[in-house]
């Protein structure tokens, strides 16, 4: 193989041979990326502070309403003070409101005042409440965030273990809203499965059906949507119908079928956002 | 779908292809292995050779006694570990010398027979010099057929395979033609380092003959005005 001459650095020269290509494996392996990446695929999203409120809530603050009697003795009293005019019982409704907004630097002013009129109040505050549910829903988060405010003041003056009633509310709060979710839940739960059988049927229309034979077939795909009804990413076999060009058949048939019905309401997305869908390629619905 | 999901590392690559490929691969990776191993051992050599003709041509042309200059060569070493044109001198000077002790020789012949030897050191040391570069050359000019080889599988085997499947994706052709094409690259990995070395020692010991030759021919004047 090599020349007696050669000897001497014949092991030398196989080192650095070793080497050259340890080097050459080395700048291969982490110079290139080998795994296999998907593009991220664009997608438009609208941001939210909160979620939308539904319009059902309305009886269930209702409740919470009535307990709180201090926050609308303010109402009265700055109307007695600064009006002079002839409206001290049955305020009228977006006064009532306008008057609202003074509030809050009065507050110290009127903490001695409160013990004594406490109890004309409710009756005041229930007409108020009914006159405003029955006319306008849309100052209502307004007033709600008032009466939250207040709640927080209130306590402060009136009652000694402020902390307990404030985390009282609290809880009461969040007893609501899972209330509210609850009610969203069951009253969009029907949509929810009318669309996904709506999703199935647009798919299933674009199913070839001769790659799945005539047996019974059953398989099961998990697909990502994103708003507007375009998937996200690709679909994912989560079962097998056994014959891999059915299973191509369908998820071609899923990619044909962009843009998939999605129900109007935006809040039950989130509900359509990972679905997984069983697939009978040759049975009709 | 589970196609996309593979990732495409070297490994995998390799290991996936079918036994013809990775039979071409491994006597690819061989065939490299050696070519540089050779290359790393011309390196030296070479350099190592016009390194003592430039010694020796510059000791040889200080003058001084051509007697003691064999003697300095021939004394520090056995005669057949002498190399380049060293080796050469001693050949033609030691057959000259020899004549010359003998004597009643015609100063032609005697030149003759110095000049014989010194052509025979020079081939010898030719031989050496030349030594590993048909291989070299070999792995520059047929490593590359042996990798398409490997390509060619490999593809052939992802279409027959293509062939059972109702629907051709181009997701089912794809990792059989990553994995041929991989021996392809194998094979230029090894063919581009070999036929560059190839031409670069090629010219270097054309040079080196170059020298040789010359300094044979200046020799034998000298030796020629010492007759």
């Amino acid at each position: 193989m090599i020349r007696a001459r050669e000897n001497p650095i014949a092991i030398q020269a196989g080192v650095l041979a070793l080497l050259v290509h340890g080097l050459f494996l080395f700048v291969m392996i982490f110079s290139f990326s080998w795994k296999h990446v998907q593009p991220p695929a664009a997608a438009e999203v609208e941001l939210w502070d909160s979620l939308p409120q539904p319009k059902v809530v309305t009886p269930t603050p209702a409740p919470e309403v009535k307990p709180e009697p201090p926050p609308p003795e303010i109402k009265p009293e700055p109307k007695v003070e600064i009006k002079p005019e002839p409206k001290p019982e049955p305020p009228p409704e977006p006064k009532a409101e306008i008057q609202v907004k003074p509030k809050p630097k009065p507050v110290e002013v009127k903490k001695p005042p409160k013990e004594e009129p406490k109890k004309p109040d409710p009756a005041i505050k229930k007409q108020e409440d009914e006159g405003k549910r029955a006319e306008e829903k849309k100052h209502k988060d307004q007033l709600e965030q008032l009466k939250k405010a207040m709640l927080q003041d209130v306590p402060d003056q009136e009652t000694p273990p402020a902390p307990a009633v404030d985390t009282k509310a609290q809880q009461a709060q969040s007893a609501a809203d899972a209330k509210r979710a609850e009610e969203i839940l069951a009253a969009s739960s029907g949509v929810v499965n009318e669309y996904k059988a709506k999703i199935v049927a647009q798919i299933k229309r674009h199913v070839n059906r001769q790659p799945c034979g005539t047996d019974k077939r059953e398989l099961a795909y998990s697909i990502a949507l994103m708003p507007g009804g375009r998937l996200n990413g690709s679909p994912h076999l989560i079962k097998s119908s056994g014959l891999p060009a059915c299973d191509e058949a369908v998820e071609r048939a899923i990619l044909q079928a962009q843009p998939l019905p999605l129900p109007p309401q935006t809040e039950l997305f989130d509900q359509f956002r990972n679905l997984n869908l069983n697939f009978r390629p040759n049975e009709d619905q | 779908m589970e196609t996309n999901l593979q990732d495409f590392s070297l490994l995998s690559l390799i290991t996936g292809a079918s036994l013809p490929v990775q039979v071409v691969m491994a006597l690819l990776i061989i065939a490299s292995m050696v070519s540089w191993w050779y290359i790393f051992l011309k390196v030296f050599m070479l350099r190592r050779a016009e390194n003592e003709a430039n010694e020796f041509e510059n000791t040889f042309w200080t003058g001084g006694d051509l007697t003691k200059l064999h003697e300095s060569i021939t004394s520090g070493h056995r005669s057949a570990s002498v190399q380049g044109m060293a080796s050469i001198f001693e050949g033609g000077f030691k057959e000259y010398a020899r004549l010359r002790r003998q004597g009643g020789l015609e100063s032609s012949d005697v030149m003759e027979s110095s000049r014989r030897a010194m052509r025979a050191a020079f081939n010898r040391e030719m031989d050496e010099l030349d030594a590993h570069l048909p291989f070299l050359a070999t792995v520059g000019s047929v490593s590359p057929y042996v990798g398409l080889f490997g390509t060619v599988w490999g593809i052939m085997n992802a279409f027959r395979g293509l062939a059972n499947v109702a629907q051709a994706t181009l997701a089912h052709v794809a990792p059989g033609i990553a994995e041929a094409l991989i021996a392809t690259a194998i094979g230029l990995f090894a063919a581009i380092p070999a036929v560059i070395a190839y031409n670069r020692f090629a010219s270097n010991v054309d040079r080196l003959a170059i020298r040789y030759e010359s300094f044979m021919e200046e020799f034998t004047n000298i030796l020629q005005r010492k007759v």
